[in-house]
């Protein structure tokens, strides 16, 4: 049983060290994957980060074609919304892709149902060895499920917070917004104006919305999942699940369930939010075609026991129904390799999970190199239990209707607890 | 001179000749019926009895996926949503396409015209349908909005409120359907006799006394098929909720076909998934012989 705690990561942001040797080492080890003895016809899958996606794994695909000639990768993505049920499809028809970027959020179900190939005896290769002791272990322990290994942690995204700072330094808040929830609920009603919002936070299921409350839960000492994963581990998250439920009652937020996820970044990029929840992907769009206003990445204040940042994490893992688990095996090898995780990691703005090519990246992006620097270390990821989508999805209108006033931090919490028993039992 | 037993034998040889041609007939179609019918039906029962069987190994589980569906509150709410749902669109559908066919029948001159612009909702796919009420409902600058706030001054959160999303998708789906029920009804007036209506006239029957006394009731076979087929549909609603709402806000919008989707794609739950198609199946089969009934004891 796997679970990422604040300790873990704070270890993984302590550890993370240099360096453009580190950069240099990757290169050699991409080298040393010049082996050329498999061959074949592979398939990958992968949700898209950018735009450019295709382009950016055309990149991997090139150079990996470099070093091994005889396999054809062919590169295919699904859509995030309906990842489930697109894999679930290819699992059925029993030639899923070779290769599948996965998030820790699906791994486990698949793992469970024997749709994943265990991969604890090729990660232990003593051939790979060096490359394995790049990924931390907090890493490899989310990837790690009833005793096997599904996949190499290669990615992480972290949920932050954008801040316009101008508006918050209009209304004299810029300083104070952040050190606590009374003064960023303070901030909020301060910057709130006719067409202009003081916070914004997704609100529905299908935006994922349980990512911008999980740091409050984490800040409360609390998590979905008890420690064994035995019950509800959200008690203790009641005041600040109220909190959010002030700020929306509050007046400060778009009106709930109106607005996408990107139709509040729009908002937030035309200066019409002061604190917006979003992803770090986002920082690209803001960077390609900067708003008319000064910003900057944040997190939430400190709640009762920590000050948490949210964030998950990628694995690629091989099908289990591969026929060319080898070649699917060489091809993952090269994609988490330094240069080329690190080159595809700064053309979509997402984290690393490597500790050797940390401080050589994000050149000319401050706010990644904050994100990464600063951010990462705090981070708190999901707790991988195979039901642990069903939960999120199913517990998420509860949250909802708190959000329209209907319940009180209390009543959602207890509601949810009710869920999650019932799923788990 | 034949015997009776001749006689017999003969009969029996041309019974069995006439049974044989009929089965012959009838075999492709029965083919495709248990091929395509019976046997998905039947392995949905079975599937409803076990646990995995798409990426897994089915294990038997006896009637546990039958207990979760009877407890699950969201079972409930769905099956609630989705009668729901259909009690507000197929009588609202019916009413604006037959007020349509009426005033469609009536026209003399460009009725081609009328019937291809009416039609149209419907030759669109339901995501083009769906994403384009997106725009016209958006809360800033949706059409609709547009003009509920120079009427009332507030927007309206459509699609976000949980009591209004429900209304809204049955909304979008009566404008996708209403070009083919008008046009169904059309057919039906077109195809009523002539002569009755005359003499009716002639005896002092206004307008709407034919309409109700004549109208109506002539048209009872035409009825009886939209309601059977509308019920069917309806209750399957899926497409404009999965992309205008997926189930939300707050779940409001949950129909049984989006939780069976969700089970068995989502969360990985064939067995559920299979029991809650079959639940479906009954209700659909429920209310299809209701309506037969009903409309059998009034010919």
């Amino acid at each position: 049983m796997t679970d990422l705690t604040r300790r873990r990561f704070m270890q993984h942001g302590s550890a993370v060290a240099l360096s453009a040797a580190g950069l240099a080492a990757g290169l050699s080890a991409r080298t040393a994957l010049a082996s050329g003895h498999v061959s074949g016809d592979i398939t990958m899958i992968k949700g898209p980060h950018s735009a450019d996606e295709a382009r950016f794994e055309a990149m991997i695909i090139d150079d990996f074609k470099a070093v091994e000639p005889g396999v054809n990768v062919t590169f295919t993505t699904y859509d995030w919304a309906n990842m489930n049920a697109e894999l679930t499809t290819g699992f059925a028809s029993g030639n899923p892709s070779d290769v599948l970027y996965l998030v820790d959020l699906i791994y486990p179900n698949y793992a469970q149902q024997g749709a994943l190939h265990d991969m604890t005896a090729l990660v232990g290769a003593e051939d790979w060895s060096s490359e394995r002791a790049q990924i931390p272990e907090f890493a490899w322990d989310l990837a790690r499920l009833d005793g096997g290994t599904w996949g190499v942690p290669v990615l992480g995204a972290v949920y932050n917070i954008y801040v316009n700072k101008d508006l918050l330094s209009a209304a004299g808040v810029l300083d104070t917004w952040n050190r606590s929830y009374a003064d960023m609920m303070d901030a909020a009603r301060k910057t709130t104006s006719d067409g202009v919002y003081g916070f914004s936070v997704r609100a529905r299921t299908g935006d994922f919305a349980f990512w911008d409350w999980l740091p409050y839960v984490h800040n409360a000492g609390a998590d979905l999942l008890s420690e064994d994963w035995s019950e509800c581990g959200l008690r203790g998250a009641e005041d600040a699940t109220q909190f959010l439920i002030d700020m929306h009652q509050a007046g400060v937020t778009p009106p709930i369930g109106a607005m996408s996820t990107q139709e509040q970044f729009d908002l937030f990029k035309a200066g019409k939010i002061a604190i917006h929840h979003g992803e770090t992907p986002q920082i690209a769009a803001l960077m390609a075609d900067p708003p008319a206003f000064e910003w900057d990445v944040a997190y939430a204040p400190p709640g009762e026991t920590a000050q948490t940042v949210m964030g998950n994490f990628g694995i690629l893992s091989i099908a289990e129904a591969s026929p060319n688990k080898e070649a699917a095996w060489e091809f993952i090898k090269h994609w988490a390799s330094g240069p080329q995780v690190g080159r595809f990691a700064e053309q979509v703005n997402l984290q690393v999970v490597r500790e050797d090519i940390v401080d050589g990246m994000f050149d000319g992006n401050p706010a990644m190199q904050k994100i990464q620097q600063e951010f990462v270390p705090r981070v708190v990821g999901i707790q991988p239990h195979p039901q642990i989508l069903k939960i999120l999805q199913s517990i998420w209108p509860v949250a909802e209707q708190a959000y329209r006033g209907e319940f009180t931090g209390q009543e959602t919490i207890d509601q949810m607890c009710d869920i999650i028993n019932q799923i788990i039992a | 001179m034949l015997s009776d037993e001749e006689h017999r034998r003969l009969r029996r040889k041309a019974a069995v000749r006439t049974n044989l041609t009929a089965f012959a007939f009838l075999a492709p179609a029965l083919a495709f019926l248990l091929l395509f019918l019976a046997w998905p039906v039947a392995s949905l029962f079975i599937q409803s009895f076990h646990a995995g069987g798409v990426m897994s190994p089915a294990k038997f589980v006896g009637l546990e996926n039958w207990r979760r569906t009877f407890l699950d509150p969201l079972v409930v709410k769905s099956i609630r949503n989705t009668l729901l749902y259909s009690l507000m669109a197929i009588p609202t559908v019916f009413a604006i396409a037959m007020a349509l066919a009426l005033s469609l029948n009536s026209i003399k001159v460009g009725q081609n015209i009328f019937r291809t612009i009416i039609y149209f909702p419907t030759l669109q796919p339901i995501l083009i349908a769906a994403l384009m009420f997106t725009f016209v409902l958006h809360q800033d600058f949706g059409i609709l909005n547009i003009i509920m706030r120079a009427i009332v001054g507030e927007p309206v959160n459509f699609l976000g409120n949980a009591s209004l999303a429900l209304p809204t998708i049955a909304m979008v789906e009566v404008w996708k359907g209403v070009g083919f029920w008008t046009l169904l009804f059309l057919a039906g007036l077109q195809g009523l006799p002539r002569d009755l209506y005359h003499a009716a006239e002639l005896d002092g029957a206004g307008p709407l006394r034919r309409f109700f006394q004549m109208t109506l009731p002539l048209l009872k076979p035409t009825f009886f098929f939209s309601f059977v087929f509308a019920t069917i549909v309806n209750l399957q609603i899926f497409d404009s909720v999965f992309i205008l709402t997926d189930g939300g806000p707050a779940h409001s919008t949950v129909t049984t076909t989006w939780y069976i989707y969700r089970s068995l794609f989502t969360f990985n739950e064939p067995g559920f998934g299979a029991t809650l198609s079959f639940v479906l199946v009954v209700l659909v089969l429920l209310l299809t012989a209701i309506q037969t009934y009903m409309f059998r004891e009034r010919r």
